[in-house]
């Protein structure tokens, strides 16, 4: 059901409200609106292009687009800068240079003057590494349930990558096609049709 | 709901606006009273304070909540399910709402502060207890029998569902009474599955059913239905689930005869020792913290458990010196709350087809199944279980291998099913488990804050650990793989359903109040919120403090019509 229609059919008091909640995100949406653009923050202008083209990668734009065009790089400088801990973005900045040190070894250059072939073997190489290293015991953490990003550089870049895109308005809307008002509850429903692989 | 009025004398004084404080607001005012709720936080107006609509697109964090600023503010309350990126500002900020425990015993004490109290963020699981759990303490001895059985408080389920509108399937079981029941929100494949299984593997023993819930299926009381955008806690523009801001307070309102008053922090209660009364209320003002007063003919506390035994802990007088209404010696003491979080999940194969549509604001609900019938040897009483079946979305590929093209449209279909049930259990009455007034510290507002005692104990931990290895059994029974079983180690208070410490009970020497939620000591003082509970159940508590506050309200205006009061 489209959004509007949802609406309507909630009856004209509750559309005022709406609006308002509307107002309330067009409020976020300038907040948000007033950094974008601008320089990231903690990122260098060599480390942002790691970033732009590792979680380019990981999200490539299909019949949708990719990390890139949801500026996932701004994502996770956001969270580099007013978010993680010094120590997991210590791991994080550390995780970029190792990037370039691993395809120097391997190619005699950094990686955003990689092939995308390359590139993409060099990410294959972290994500081999990681599966390898998930049934490590992870650091001890005070509460099981709090989010962390103590975690090895690639399981930072992972979760960081798939939040910055899903979460985003090309993520939500586009790619998984989100309904905030669905306007009706059915147990037990047919799938839509498989996508086009 | 906001008119601020010089008070002259009011017939009634409501301390809270929340679950209970609005059910009180909403049967004094329509009974005639001219009444005075007094809340500590600010106003709420739906309109502009609501966010569940907000797309997580919109969030600063994305949902991944401000860390620092709840480290900072928040240290407890953001370890709440509930206090998210969108949410978190219907919690009080920890610094100014400070108390203490002992050091190897945490208590997470969750509180909501502005008009609609925690009744904006809560669960929704609306159950009816039943003579199991009236008669619990009278039968294994633990704790004061409770004064009042199902048959006292069963009109008043009746009469707050029929106001409230509560979501459920009716299913004939003696622990779980059915009530005046809206149409069920529809169980989904793989649940359906479940609930099945283990019809065929346990009978009528152990029943799955849909939860019972404060959410409109369909309209009710001019209230609109359930969208079904899923986050309630964040607040509801249609009025689809039942909150005091939703519900009872636009109700008072329009009687013309209520008075609301935010930023309203109750320091302590006066009474008078010649006629035997509280004649007032004292309160810091929230934003100027100016000292004042208000008089009230009859005084209800209803600002939530441990504040309100709290406020009569800072009420004493010579008389009264370990608090207001204390004789019994037994104020501030036998507090409980649920132990949860027992249990399992596995993945229901199948169903790969299927989908629900809409988020449904609701899980499934198993009832108490231990000690209902058998007898356990290893613990008394039981619990129950919450749970749902759900397809995982896009956040497993966080820890799965790949990338890509196939991987990304790989996320774009839901997962597999996974089915969690996590339980919630009984915990027992007992003296050692209690909260006095810590001289050393004050609140922002100055008022004595508390220090809190409490821990689980052996028959809890038994419960809980029972409650991992039944899970784990009922989704062997349906059939699941990668079952993971947990028993996690939550501190007492963060279940949200904290319980007595100013228990009921038919014995002015072993309890503070009588059956009516009213003090032995002190006439005109009635305390309809956890705060009375003189025992835990296994059965999640707010319907029954509704029913409870009406029942109350009824006897109050009753006396006073007598001129008893």
């Amino acid at each position: 059901m489209e959004r509007r229609e949802a609406l309507r059919l909630m009856g004209a008091a509750s559309v005022f409200s709406v609006l308002s909640s509307d107002l309330f995100a067009a409020t976020l949406r300038a907040q948000l609106a007033a950094n974008k653009g601008s320089a990231p923050r903690t990122l260098s202008p060599a480390q942002n292009e790691i970033v732009v083209a590792m979680s380019d990668i990981m999200i490539p734009a299909t019949d949708t687009p990719g990390a890139k065009t949801a500026t996932v790089n701004e994502f996770i400088d956001l969270i580099l800068t007013e978010w993680a801990t010094e120590e997991e973005k210590k791991i994080f900045l550390e995780g970029l240079a190792e990037t370039d040190r691993k395809t120097n070894a391997l190619f005699g250059h950094g990686f955003t003057a990689a092939s995308a072939k390359e590139q993409t073997a060099i990410v294959q190489a972290f994500d081999e590494e990681l599966a390898a290293s998930r049934n490590e015991e992870l650091p001890k953490q005070a509460h099981p349930w709090e989010l962390t990003l103590l975690l090895p550089f690639f399981a930072q870049m992972r979760r960081l990558t798939l939040v910055g895109y899903y979460t985003s308005p090309i993520g939500q809307d586009q790619e998984l096609k989100v309904e905030i008002i669905p306007g009706a509850l059915h147990g037990c429903v047919p799938a839509e049709p498989e996508v086009k692989q | 709901m906001s008119s601020v009025k010089k008070p002259e004398t009011y017939d009634a004084i409501i301390i809270g606006s929340g679950m209970t404080g609005g059910w009180a607001a909403k049967e004094l005012t329509e009974k005639g009273l001219k009444v005075l709720v007094l809340e500590a936080g600010r106003p709420i107006e739906p309109d502009r304070d609501y966010v569940e609509h907000v797309p997580i697109s919109e969030m600063k964090f994305r949902g991944m909540n401000d860390r620092r600023e709840t480290l900072k503010n928040q240290p407890i309350q953001r370890t709440c399910y509930a206090c998210d990126e969108w949410a978190s500002k219907f919690f009080v900020n920890d610094t100014e709402n400070p108390y203490t425990t002992d050091p190897e015993k945490p208590f997470a004490w969750i509180r909501g502060r502005q008009v609609g109290g925690k009744s904006i963020m809560w669960a929704r699981q609306s159950y009816r207890w039943s003579d199991l759990d009236f008669e619990a303490n009278a039968r294994d001895g633990n704790g004061a029998d409770w004064p009042i059985r199902y048959a006292d408080i069963e009109p008043w389920y009746n009469y707050v569902e029929d106001f409230a509108g509560i979501t459920g399937q009716a299913e004939g079981l003696p622990q779980l009474p059915d009530g005046h029941f809206l149409p069920p929100m529809e169980m989904n494949c793989a649940e359906i599955a479940v609930k099945e299984a283990i019809a065929r593997q346990f009978g009528r023993e152990r029943v799955m059913t849909i939860g019972r819930a404060a959410i409109l299926t369909q309209t009710h009381n001019g209230r609109a239905p359930c969208h079904y955008c899923g986050p309630c806690h964040r607040g509801c523009i249609t009025r689809s689930y039942f909150s005091s801001v939703n519900a009872t307070l636009p109700v008072a309102e329009k009687t013309g005869r209520l008075t609301l008053r935010p930023y309203s922090v109750v320091h302590s209660l006066i009474f008078d020792p010649q006629t035997r009364r509280v004649t007032g209320v004292k309160v810091i003002d929230g934003q100027t913290h100016k000292a004042l007063e208000f008089q009230g003919r009859i005084i209800f506390v209803c600002a939530s458990t441990l504040e309100s035994t709290r406020i009569l802990l800072n009420s004493a007088t010579p008389e009264f010196s370990t608090g207001l209404a204390n004789s019994s010696g037994v104020l501030g003491k036998n507090l409980m709350d649920h132990i949860m979080g027992g249990g399992a999940d596995g993945i229901i194969p199948g169903f790969l087809d299927r989908v629900q549509f809409g988020n449904r604001p609701n899980g499934i609900y198993v009832p108490r199944f231990r000690n209902v019938s058998s007898k356990e040897k290893n613990f008394l009483r039981g619990y129950a279980y919450q749970g749902q079946a759900e397809r995982e979305g896009w956040e497993r590929g966080i820890h799965q291998s790949g990338f890509g093209e196939s991987f990304k449209n790989s996320l774009r279909r839901p997962g597999p099913w996974k089915m969690t049930f996590h339980g919630f259990g009984e915990c027992l009455p007992n003296p050692a488990n209690f909260v006095e007034i810590d001289k050393e510290r004050v609140d922002a507002w100055g008022v004595p804050v508390l220090k809190i005692h409490c821990e689980w104990r052996d028959n809890e931990k038994a419960l809980l650990h029972d409650m991992m290895i039944q899970a784990a059994e009922m989704l062997t029974a349906a059939g699941a793989v990668e079952i993971q079983p947990y028993e996690p180690n939550n501190p007492p208070g963060l279940t949200i359903h904290e319980m007595g410490t100013a228990r009921m009970g038919a014995d002015p020497k072993k309890s503070v109040l009588n059956k009516h939620n009213q003090a032995h000591d002190v006439k005109n003082l009635f305390m309809t919120d956890g705060a009375c509970m003189a025992s835990s159940s296994c059965v999640n508590p707010s319907l029954t403090y509704m029913a409870l506050t009406a029942r109350a309200c009824d006897y109050a205006v009753s006396q006073m019509k007598k001129g008893e009061l």
